[in-house]
C-alpha cells in the first residue's frame, strides 16, 4: 500500500487530489494539510511514501516543507503549482515529479505511474529536498521539534548549533530543541549566511559572537553575547575569520 | 444627479505655470527690441552735428526703462490671463484695458527722466508741445504694446500647448501602465490558473457551481478587457467587477473568507476612474487571505462624505509590516488619482484595528472648482 500526505490551502483543490488518490488502486490518504507547517507535522509523524505538495501555501510554501526535510529520509514529493514558471524550471532540470494545475485524469496518472515506479527502485526524496534548499534561498524560520508537534522558530535567533551523534542541539537563548539530522545537513539547509562552523561538532551564529580570546597553538575562545565559551578550532579559524572580516 | 465628470478634466484647465526657457527667449527678445532702437537713433545722432551723443541713449534708454517696467508686470500676471489663452480676444482685451494708465504712467515717467536729466546737465529738453506727445506717444505705444501682448501670446500659447501635451501623455501613458497592470493582475497567471483549477475540482462535484464559475471568470475578463475604452466608470460597475473577482477568490478559499459589503446606494452612478479599486483587493487576497488558514473578513464600504466619495477596503487578520512599502497596485493607484484629481482626491493605507485598511477619497463634481 502507497500511504500518500496531500498538502493544499485551498479546499476545492485539496478534495480533488483526495478523491483521485484514493480511488488510486493500492494507494491510501493518510493525511492531508491545508499550510506548511502542518503538511511537515503531516510528514514527520505519519512518515507517509509520498507527499503532494501545493508550492504555494501560507506558513511554508511547499518548496520551504522540503528544504526542511532531511534528503535521506524524506518521503518522495510531488510539487503541485498552479503557475511558477522559476519552480517548474528547476523541476525539469531535476526531474522531479510534479503536477501542473489544472491537470486531468491522464496526467494524474502518469504523475502516479512515475511515483510507484521510483518507489520500486527506492529512490527517496533527496533530489526534491535539494530543489527545495535552492528555490528558498535564505532560509528564515527553522521546522523544530516541541513536545510531539513541530513549530517554526526565526532562523536569527538561533545562538549556535551542537552536534551529538545524528542529532543536532539547536540552542537559542530560551531553550535548545533537538532534531534528528547531522550537522553538515542542517547547515547545508541553513546556508552559509549566518552560520560558521568553528569545530567538527559546532557551528556558531555569526551575530551572536560576542569577541574572541586566542589560545595557545592558534586556538581561540568565542565568548557568545550570552556568555557561553566555546571553542574555535584551528582547522575553522580562518574560514571565520575570513567571514568576520579579519 | 451628479453630473459625470468630464474624462478629460484634466486638459481643460489652465495651468499658471510656463516653461522658464520660453522666458528667456522673451527677455532675450526683449533686450534685442531696446538695443536696435538705441542703436537706430544713435545712427540718427550721427548726422546731426546739434546734439550730443548721449541724447538719443537718454531718449531710447527712458523709453526702454519704463517700458520694461510694464512688460515686467504683464509677464507677472500672465498666469492669471493663461485660462483665456485658447479665447483671444478676452486674453487681448484684458491687457489691453490698462492702455489709458500705461499712457498716463508711460508719458509722465518718461518725461521727468528726460527733463530730469538734461536739467541737472543745465539744458532744456525740447520737445513738441504737449497736445502732440500725447497723441503721439500713444499712438506709438499702442503699436509697441500690440507687437509685444502678440509675442507674448505667441510664446505662452506654446508654453501652455507644450504642458497640456506633457500631460496628455501623462496621463495616456498611467492609463495605459494601470490597464497593463489590472491586465496583468487579472490574467495573472497564477490567478487563471488557480480558478481553472477550482473549476476542473468543482466539475466532479458540483456542475452548477462549476457553471458559475466559469461564467463570473468570463465576464471578468470581458470587463477587463472593455474597460480599455473607458478612463472613467460609474461606481456600480466597478463595484461589479470586484464582486465577480471575490466571488471567484470566495470559491477558491471557502470559509476562509468572509465579505461584508457597505455601498450607500445613492453613490452607485458616481463616475470613478475604471479599474480604480480591483488592486486594493487583491493586495487583500494576496497578503491578508493567502498567508494566512485563519478566517479573513473583508469589508468594502462606500458612502458620501462631504463633498467625496470615500470608499474603503479593509480586512482583518494581517497587518502591514513596519517598513512596508506601497506595490506596483498601490502606486499606480495613487499615479491616476493624482494626474485626474490632483491633490483633490487621496488614496490611504493604514493599521486599524487587527487588520489593514486602504482608503480611497474623490471628490464630487459638485464639489469641484
Amino acid at each position: 500500500m502507497i500511504r500518500a500526505v496531500i498538502a493544499d490551502d485551498e479546499a476545492p483543490a485539496r478534495e480533488k487530489l483526495e478523491r483521485w488518490v484514493a480511488e488510486q488502486p493500492g494507494m491510501a490518504v493518510v493525511g492531508s494539510a491545508e499550510d506548511g507547517l502542518s503538511a511537515a507535522q503531516c510528514i514527520e509523524r505519519l512518515r507517509p511514501d509520498v507527499a503532494f505538495l501545493d508550492v504555494q501555501m501560507p506558513t511554508l510554501s511547499g518548496l520551504q516543507v522540503a528544504a526542511q526535510l532531511e534528503p535521506s529520509s524524506a518521503p518522495l514529493i510531488v510539487f503541485v503549482t498552479a503557475f511558477d514558471e522559476h519552480a517548474v524550471n528547476a523541476f525539469d532540470l531535476n526531474a522531479i515529479d510534479y503536477l501542473l494545475k489544472p491537470y486531468d485524469r491522464d496526467r494524474f496518472a502518469r504523475t502516479v505511474q512515475r511515483v510507484r515506479e521510483r518507489l520500486r527502485t527506492h529512490e527517496s526524496g533527496a533530489a526534491a529536498v535539494a530543489i527545495g534548499r535552492a528555490q528558498a534561498t535564505s532560509c528564515e524560520r527553522l521546522l523544530v521539534p516541541d513536545g510531539e508537534r513541530l513549530q517554526l522558530i526565526d532562523t536569527a535567533s538561533v545562538e549556535w548549533l551542537e552536534a551529538d551523534d545524528n542529532y543536532v542541539h539547536v540552542h537559542t537563548a530560551a531553550r535548545s530543541y533537538l532534531l534528528r539530522r547531522t550537522l553538515q545537513d542542517l547547515l547545508s539547509q541553513l546556508g552559509e549566511q549566518r552560520f560558521v562552523r568553528i569545530h567538527k561538532s559546532t557551528a556558531v551564529n555569526l551575530g551572536s559572537i560576542g569577541s574572541l580570546t586566542p589560545l595557545f597553538k592558534g586556538d581561540h575562545e568565542i565568548h557568545l553575547r550570552n556568555g557561553r565559551i566555546l571553542r574555535l578550532s584551528r582547522r575553522y579559524r580562518d574560514a571565520l575569520f575570513a567571514r568576520m572580516g579579519r | 444627479m451628479l453630473s459625470r465628470l468630464p474624462s478629460t478634466g484634466v486638459h481643460a484647465d489652465y495651468d499658471g505655470s510656463f516653461p522658464q526657457k520660453s522666458m528667456a527667449a522673451l527677455w532675450a527678445l526683449w533686450a534685442v527690441f531696446w538695443l536696435l532702437m538705441i542703436g537706430v537713433s544713435i545712427e540718427d545722432q550721427l548726422r546731426d552735428p546739434l546734439t550730443r551723443w548721449w541724447e538719443p541713449i537718454l531718449t531710447e534708454g527712458s523709453s526702454a526703462l519704463v517700458s520694461t517696467g510694464w512688460m515686467w508686470l504683464a509677464v507677472r500676471v500672465r498666469g492669471r490671463h493663461a485660462r483665456y489663452l485658447d479665447k483671444p480676444l478676452i486674453w487681448f482685451a484684458s491687457y489691453l484695458r490698462w492702455l489709458p494708465l500705461i499712457f498716463i504712467t508711460w508719458i509722465t515717467a518718461v518725461y521727468t527722466i528726460r527733463h530730469g536729466v538734461y536739467a541737472t546737465v543745465g539744458r532744456t529738453y525740447a520737445h513738441p508741445g504737449w497736445g502732440f506727445v500725447v497723441v503721439y506717444e500713444s499712438l506709438k505705444l499702442t503699436y509697441i504694446t500690440g507687437l509685444w501682448l502678440g509675442v507674448l501670446f505667441g510664446i505662452d500659447s506654446y508654453g501652455q500647448w507644450q504642458l497640456q501635451w506633457r500631460r496628455l501623455l501623462q496621463t495616456q501613458k498611467a492609463l495605459a501602465e494601470a490597464q497593463l497592470a489590472q491586465l496583468q493582475g487579472q490574467l495573472r497567471p497564477h490567478f487563471l490558473f488557480n480558478a481553472l483549477n477550482t473549476v476542473s475540482a468543482l466539475m466532479h462535484t458540483d456542475v452548477t457551481r462549476a457553471d458559475r464559475l466559469v461564467a463570473a471568470l468570463g465576464d471578468l475578463l470581458r470587463i477587463s478587457l472593455r474597460s480599455n475604452e473607458h478612463e472613467m466608470t460609474p461606481l456600480a460597475e466597478e463595484l461589479r467587477t470586484l464582486e465577480l473577482y471575490a466571488g471567484i477568490m470566495h470559491e477558491r478559499f471557502r470559509d476562509r473568507v468572509a465579505l461584508d459589503w457597505q455601498i450607500d446606494r445613492t453613490v452607485l452612478d458616481i463616475p470613478v476612474p475604471a479599474l480604480l479599486l480591483q488592486p486594493l483587493l487583491e493586495n487583500v487576497f494576496k497578503h491578508g487571505v493567502e498567508r494566512t488558514v485563519t478566517p479573513v473578513r473583508i469589508h468594502i464600504g462606500a458612502h458620501r462624505e462631504s463633498g467625496s466619495l470615500e470608499i474603503v477596503v479593509s480586512n482583518s487578520g494581517s497587518m502591514l509590516a513596519p517598513e512596508h512599502r506601497d506595490g506596483v497596485g498601490f502606486r499606480n493607484c495613487r499615479e491616476r488619482l493624482d494626474i485626474i484629481y490632483g491633490n483633490a482626491a487621496s488614496l490611504l493605507v493604514c493599521n486599524e484595528g487587527d487588520g489593514v485598511v486602504a482608503r480611497v477619497s474623490i471628490p464630487l463634481a459638485e464639489a469641484l472648482p
